[in-house]
């Protein structure tokens, strides 16, 4: 007699063996804060290489009495600032064999596009961020106290930069948030915002004993940002791990973090009319003699200028310690 | 050639005593470059270097090389460091190797010298940590400060600083807990013009400033100043205004000596004298005084029909008064412009069997260059 055979996967296995999960894995991005504080500016078809600011000059205020003469005094000459910002170019594309569109399971050109999408966004801030690195002067922490050059982020360096800011006749992006009666909340300050890196979170949670204030203790989240960590005196922070961080570059080799603090119209985003993020998708068809690849690609245009050099500073600090805040 | 491969090619002279590394900028990064040196092909010359190749499955800073061992009598070597590499400049905040300082001294400028050689070239710009002495003395008031490189030896450079101050000690590497290093910069001027660290003013009718690496500020460039009160000539600084309250104050660049001294027009007669003997005790937290870019006032900067050659692009000074022109078409000088680029390096390495045998030969020598980015290489 024949043992009775069970048919299992053993030894008849499904003939595809995989299935592809409904969703796809997110990607990790970094939050894009430098682009969120920029002013933004197209610059025309047609119109050269370069865009250019104007701004006027401060007259001189007439604080001194006319008399009883008759004579005019004499007139001011306007003067004026000119800003210019040469537009640059840039792209990066995929080929893709038309064997993967053709047997890959899903839409190999829909996330690809997607990523291309990202790419280009993210190019955008990045450029943002080094140019900011280049262009805006710095003041380097010392109110922490860590003995290193800068130091740690100490609650007088917020108050410091503000008030640098301040007198320079800065605008401040958010107007304040009145205090609520919700228990362990309170008002928070007409601001400038402060971009920072997500490392320098645990120095910032520990100086809420000192007047730090979690964006969960805002009377109300409803202006926060979704990066917006918290705020101290002046300043509303907000974090990404995109934040420039220069490693073991601090007088005693610690990390180094630009912390980019700015008000309105501190930093110009230019773009070119007609040639912001064209996505280029081109069939196999013009690809040599057999049709073979697609090609998937992205290109934008863009330049970036300080327009207000007093109002924006680089906070550069280092960190409390490796393992983090005090 | 298929569909998506890269061809370039071109020429150089070579310049320098010890040459320079030739940068060559390209719309992609190659995987195989070679060059042939005319003039050393045509004389040869015991020691020449009249062809090389590389490829990067080999390495970066490598070469192949053929080379005259006597006149007229080839043989084939190869470069171990300083070769030829590619590069990627698109992202700031990239470092070399950190190396080790054995001795800076108390000197204007100050001479540094390196633990073994440095491998950088006059115009590089490096920063430095830990320069103490013991704990309380040393130069560590400079340490984060980006420093153009001015190379006088395989070992040793200069740095744009007046050490040779009451309040600076010499370095010299004993058994500190913690040795002094230096790195550097490999992109220093994806854009600008910028903000610099200021090394020297000399005050006058016109005020002539000295940076620690290149301004590249044009003539016409309105520029602020950020002068901490210890530093001295803080009366630069943009605010207050006595005048027009509020209003910020701008000085304009006159003349550009050369990559880090300008000429602006502020009449600082009577200023505070600007003060670099910082002290050591003062690091933690310390602030550097900074010249910055703000634009042009009135005239717009310098056209490019101003007695300039036709459409050239923006340019950068890295050192002396050499320019070194971005990849960007033409522009406004003194307009905000990015530098970021890719391509290839033909550095000053020498050959592995001959220190005297230099890869790009001598100031003067012509060389023709091809580079390539293949469709296939295998093994991926």
């Amino acid at each position: 007699m024949v043992d009775m055979q069970i048919t299992n996967t053993g030894n008849l296995g499904p003939m595809i063996l995989q299935s592809l999960a409904p969703a796809m894995l997110y990607v990790p991005t970094p939050q894009m804060n430098y682009i969120t504080v920029c002013d933004k500016v197209s610059m025309p078809t047609h119109g050269g290489t370069t865009c250019r600011f104007m701004r006027p000059r401060a007259l001189q205020p007439p604080t001194i009495q006319l008399g009883n003469s008759g004579i005019d005094p004499p007139a001011q000459v306007p003067q004026r600032d000119i800003i210019d910002a040469q537009m640059a170019f840039f792209g990066t594309g995929c080929i893709i064999n038309e064997q993967v569109i053709l047997q890959d399971q899903e839409g190999v050109l829909a996330w690809v596009s997607d990523r291309l999408a990202v790419a280009m966004r993210q190019a955008e801030d990045l450029i943002l961020r080094d140019y900011i690195l280049s262009a805006a002067s710095e003041i380097n922490a010392g109110g922490g106290t860590n003995g290193d050059n800068p130091t740690n982020l100490g609650m007088s360096d917020f108050s410091l930069v503000a008030t640098t800011l301040d007198t320079n006749n800065a605008y401040k992006f958010m107007s304040g948030i009145e205090g609520m009666d919700r228990y362990g909340t309170g008002p928070v300050r007409s601001a400038y915002f402060m971009l920072s890196s997500t490392e320098l979170q645990t120095d910032f949670d520990g100086l809420v004993g000192s007047g730090f204030k979690s964006q969960w203790d805002y009377p109300t989240n409803a202006s926060a940002l979704p990066t917006e960590y918290g705020s101290a005196f002046n300043i509303r922070v907000l974090t990404s791990s995109e934040a420039p961080v220069a490693r073991g570059a601090s007088a005693n080799g610690n990390d180094l973090y630009y912390n980019t603090v700015l008000g309105k119209q501190a930093i110009t985003h230019i773009n070119q009319d007609g040639y912001s993020m064209n996505l280029i998708y081109r069939d196999p068809y013009y690809s040599g003699m057999l049709a073979q690849n697609a090609t998937l690609a992205v290109k934008f245009a863009q330049a970036q200028a300080i327009t207000q050099d007093t109002a924006i500073r680089n906070l550069v600090s280092t960190r409390y310690s490796s393992l983090g805040g005090p | 050639m298929t569909e998506y491969s890269r061809m370039a090619k071109g020429k150089f002279t070579v310049t320098g005593n010890p040459v320079n590394a030739q940068i060559i900028n390209l719309p992609f990064k190659p995987d195989y470059v070679e060059f042939i040196n005319y003039t050393a092909s045509a004389s040869g010359s015991d020691n020449g270097v009249p062809n090389a190749h590389w490829d990067a499955l080999m390495g970066q800073g490598v070469a192949v090389i053929d080379r005259f061992q006597a006149a007229n009598q080839l043989t084939t070597d190869t470069v171990d460091t300083n070769g030829i590499s590619t590069f990627e400049g698109g992202l700031s905040l990239q470092y070399g190797a950190t190396q080790l300082v054995s001795t800076i001294t108390k000197a204007d400028p100050a001479v540094v010298t390196a633990s073994a050689a440095h491998g950088l070239k006059s115009g590089d710009v490096v920063i430095f940590q830990n320069i103490y002495e013991t704990t309380t003395t040393g130069m560590q008031q400079i340490a984060g400060i980006p420093f153009t490189v001015t190379v006088t030896g395989s070992t040793t450079f200069t740095i744009p600083w007046n050490t040779n101050q009451s309040n600076y000690t010499a370095y010299t590497f004993v058994a500190q807990a913690t040795r002094a290093t230096f790195k550097k910069v490999l992109y220093p001027y994806l854009y600008f013009p910028g903000t610099s660290f200021i090394s020297a003013i000399t005050t006058g009718t016109t005020t002539t400033i000295d940076t620690t690496d290149a301004h590249n500020f044009a003539v016409g460039q309105e520029v602020a100043f950020r002068i901490p009160t210890i530093w001295g000539t803080s009366q630069l600084n943009s605010l207050p205004n006595t005048t027009i309250p509020g209003s910020p104050i701008y000085g304009y660049v006159i003349a550009v000596t050369d990559y880090n001294t300008v000429v602006v027009n502020i009449d600082s007669t009577g200023y505070t004298a600007f003060n670099s003997n910082q002290l050591f005790a003062s690091f933690p937290g310390e602030f550097f005084p900074q010249i910055v870019a703000v634009g042009d006032v009135n005239s717009g900067g310098v056209q490019i029909s101003n007695g300039s050659v036709l459409y050239p692009p923006p340019y950068s000074v890295q050192i002396g008064t050499t320019r070194t022109n971005t990849i960007n078409g033409p522009a406004i000088q003194g307009a905000y412009v990015n530098n970021t680029s890719q391509g290839f390096i033909i550095g000053p390495g020498v050959s592995e069997g001959d220190a005297s045998a230099v890869l790009l030969g001598t100031a003067g020598d012509v060389i023709y260059w091809r580079a390539y980015l293949h469709d296939i290489s295998l093994p991926q």
